[in-house]
């Protein structure tokens, strides 16, 4: 009995001290913009006309559904900016990373390896 | 010397000091903490214990590739090697996300992080290099480890595979180790040389940055390790620009520290003695690494004594004097008992000679031509005298070693007592009683600014003293409960790594047994009131910032593994190719199944916070049901492939997408499980509003599986 009007109080104080969270109507919104943009990805693979920008496009449509995730479903929109800051600071430094071991592993040719 | 000597004495240091120089009672997860000390014991364990069985690691600290192939390599040690760094470095980087969460979020009023001390602010640097750096080792084990137990091809050259990629993954991880063995040493005497020289510390911002930038550019240089390899002028420039970057930080350290000692009332205690023999030995071991970062130069001195010196200056020069002189100035507070200063300064003085006999001829010795990793050579080349110097100096610095700990034993026997605050010291460590209670201060001292112990003391320039806090009496400080799941979760994974190379059945017991363990340890205290808020400093839940401190390891982690897979794209030397196996319909089909699963996750999120019991049973299970309906694809695929003629064996392709695609499934394997612990705890009432932390911190986890797929889907996938 007690837990259930402890469950209760610590829903009610959640509630008062929520911070402004999205809404139920927001996530569904997300989800079919994911839904959509990953329908585009596949379909662009398969446009001849756009081979020549087909990387970065890919790239740009895989960058904006990880943020839309990590933005809403995360919550980093609405939470702390220690949370940014401790999860974007190390995913930059890991692309970084990932490029130049990438270029240095002969991936780019850029050094005529 | 560097996993199992300098690293475990610096977190020795965090451990113990961290708390009480930010003012927190405890770190952040006392269990977690217990976790990870057995955890390094039984990794230290089954290390140690290749010498029994008479496979001691033969290949070095760094293991080059192809020295560690089976071909190479044949018997178990390198098994040992790889399998022990393995659960050292999970033990690492648990108490890494420990300490992060513990230094930003459990600071004492008014301790804002500029007012941290340079040793806790170091410690701070460092756990983020060990939380990013760790991975990219990790993944050049799991390559290793997958290359000798199930024949892939990361190391094989006859498949296409490149050697570089070892050496790649080894110093992106080994070049900041430097700055983990090496940044702790730096803030130890930080916080020594203001005390005895009666003075702030000149420039302690300036300090601060700098050790920062230090760790920051420490990513950035570890190619300055392999310019014998030949990777062209571009790259060759490129770090040696950033290796002689870092030495501007470094720089602006020793001098700020000599500008503290600049005008000082100096005491010369044991202490002092090592701070400032560290500044000498560290600037010289400094001055030939900046000579290390030209490539031509360091062509020549690749390989020989030069560098044995070089990093010896460094390690003992630096973190070795630096750990000495963090012993004797807090051995007072640890143990009550001041240690003998006669002794101390005896010790430091035989010390100083035998490191300086032994390692200073080395540098003439590598200049001549003398190669590392010899034990013996012909006579004639001139090298018997300076060797024969260095052997007699090796044995000062043993007898130094020994002095102190004569004079570790003759303390604990008979040392002085020690008062509270037997230096006058700056910091809160200093505030409580020498060793402090359990629980570390009666009352959470109040921060008013940077020394605030000194300004408590001795009021500011103007003589102004804080006022003095009005306190009640000190009550209701929750201590952690004992519990000795963290030693049978070490067990397990010691078990695990033996019957790796054992049995197979053994290493199933051991890691089954270990998956108890964590299961035990996240639900032992899932209904104590004294758990269910835990909102630190900043305002954030311990539990939350922490998982997001954790992904932010896994971007390395799964980084890695990417990268990998793309810098072998198109290297395989036989088929299968991706053209051939990929079918683009069932991954989009899998890819959305997996997005959509974390629409329900959220919805199970609301529903939770809300009290919706009905709606909250109902997506936990749908998340997780969406989840086995992911990995039902990835079996499916990875039999279609595997039907094809696609194994982990077959080519570089293969190797490469399986481990990639691989552990991402089992990381939502791992995320299923949580879900469906969740959802059972929700069936038997079990859990409520209370527990959406944990209902979050799993979403958080499962949304990351989303969003690496995501990449995945993209890179391996579609981009042709």
């Amino acid at each position: 009995m007690s837990d259930s009007h402890g469950a209760h109080d610590a829903a009610a104080a959640h509630a008062a001290h929520a911070p402004d969270h999205a809404t139920v109507g927001t996530y569904v919104k997300v989800a079919i913009i994911l839904a959509v943009v990953t329908a585009l990805e596949v379909g662009v693979v398969y446009v001849r006309a756009l081979a020549p920008i087909i990387v970065p496009l890919l790239l740009g449509m895989a960058a904006a559904k990880f943020a839309l995730v990590a933005m809403f479903f995360m919550h980093l929109r609405y939470d702390h900016k220690m949370l940014t800051t401790v999860f974007v600071g190390p995913l930059l430094l890991a692309t970084a990373l990932g490029v130049a071991l990438m270029t240095l592993a002969g991936a780019f040719l850029v050094f005529g390896r | 010397m560097v996993f199992l000597a300098v690293m475990p004495f610096s977190a020795a240091f965090f451990n113990y000091l961290v708390p009480l120089m930010i003012g927190a009672r405890d770190v952040a997860f006392p269990r977690l903490n217990a976790l990870s000390f057995w955890i390094f014991l039984a990794g230290a364990l089954f290390l140690n214990a290749s010498f029994l069985v008479g496979a001691p690691p033969d290949a070095g600290w760094f293991g080059y590739a192809n020295l560690t192939s089976r071909r190479f390599s044949p018997g178990s040690s390198i098994d040992f090697w790889a399998l022990s760094l393995q659960v050292l470095g999970a033990s690492s980087l648990m108490a890494a996300v420990n300490f992060i969460v513990t230094i930003l979020n459990l600071r004492a009023p008014g301790m804002t992080l500029m007012r941290m001390p340079v040793f806790v602010w170091m410690t701070l640097v460092v756990q983020f290099l060990i939380l990013l750096a760790f991975p990219p080792i990790t993944v050049g084990l799991i390559f290793l480890t997958f290359d000798r137990f199930f024949g892939t091809h990361f190391y094989d050259v006859a498949a296409g595979g490149d050697l570089h990629l070892w050496q790649h993954l080894f110093w992106i991880f080994g070049h900041p180790e430097v700055y983990i063995l090496i940044l702790p040493a730096l803030g130890i005497v930080s916080e020594v040389l203001p005390t005895f020289a009666r003075k702030p510390l000149f420039g302690a911002p300036v300090v601060i940055y700098s050790g920062v930038l230090i760790g920051f550019f420490g990513f950035g240089v570890w190619s300055h390790h392999m310019f014998a390899v030949g990777m062209g002028p571009v790259a060759d420039a490129a770090f040696s620009i950033g290796t002689m970057l870092i030495a501007i930080p470094t720089g602006v350290k020793i001098f700020n520290w000599l500008a503290t000692l600049w005008g000082g009332a100096i005491r010369g205690t044991t202490a002092m003695h090592y701070a400032i023999g560290l500044i000498a030995m560290f600037t010289v071991g400094g001055l030939s690494g900046v000579m290390h970062a030209s490539p031509p130069i360091d062509l020549q001195q690749t390989d020989t004594y030069f560098v044995v010196a070089h990093f010896h200056y460094v390690l003992i020069g630096g973190s070795i004097f630096g750990l000495f002189s963090g012993a004797y100035y807090w051995w007072p507070k640890m143990t009550g008992r001041l240690l003998d200063e006669r002794l101390g300064k005896l010790g430091f003085w035989v010390l100083f000679a035998g490191f300086n006999l032994t390692f200073f001829p080395q540098h003439y010795l590598g200049a001549i031509g003398m190669p590392r990793r010899i034990y013996t050579y012909q006579r004639g080349m001139g090298w018997d005298f300076w060797n024969l110097v260095s052997t007699i100096g090796a044995f000062g610095i043993g007898v130094g070693v020994l002095i102190f700990l004569i004079n570790a034993i003759k303390t604990i026997r008979s040392g002085r007592v020690a008062p509270a605050d037997p230096w006058d010291g700056r910091t809160l460590e200093w505030r409580t009683s020498s060793p402090p209670p359990p629980h570390n201060f009666d009352h959470i001292p109040p921060v008013y600014s940077r020394d605030t112990f000194w300004r408590e003391k001795h009021g500011d320039s103007r003589g102004r003293k804080p006022a003095p806090v009005v306190r009640g009496e000190a009550h209701g400080i929750h201590m952690p409960a004992p519990s000795f799941w963290p030693i049978v979760t070490a067990f397990g994974i010691a078990l695990g790594a033996v019957g790796a190379i054992t049995h197979v059945a053994v290493a199933i017991a051991g890691l089954g047994l270990a998956f108890v363990g964590l299961w035990a340890i996240a639900l032992e205290h899932h209904r104590n009131p004294a758990h269910v808020d835990q909102t630190g400093t900043l305002g954030l839940d311990q539990r939350k910032l922490a998982m997001w401190v954790f992904l932010g390891s896994e971007c390395f982690f799964f980084g890695t593994l990417i990268a990998t897979y793309l810098a072998y794209r198109g290297r395989s030397l036989v088929g299968p190719y991706p053209d051939d196996v990929f079918s683009i319909f069932i991954t989009t089909v899998s890819s959305f199944d997996l997005l959509m699963s974390s629409l329900l996750m959220v919805l199970a999120l609301a529903a939770v916070q809300r009290g919706d019991r009905f709606q909250s049973r109902l997506w936990l299970f749908g998340t997780a049901f969406f989840g086995l309906v992911f990995l039902g694809f990835q079996v499916y695929e990875f039999a279609m492939f595997v039907h094809e003629g696609l194994t982990l064996q077959t080519n570089l392709f293969g190797s490469t997408f399986f481990v990639a695609t691989g552990f991402h499934g089992a990381h939502v394997a791992l995320g299923v499980a949580m879900l469906l612990t969740l959802w059972i705890l929700d069936l038997r009432g079990k859990l409520d509003a209370r527990d959406a932390i944990k209902v979050e911190m799993v979403g958080l986890y499962w949304h990351f599986v989303d969003v690496v797929w995501i990449v995945i889907f993209t890179v391996v996938y579609l981009i042709p």
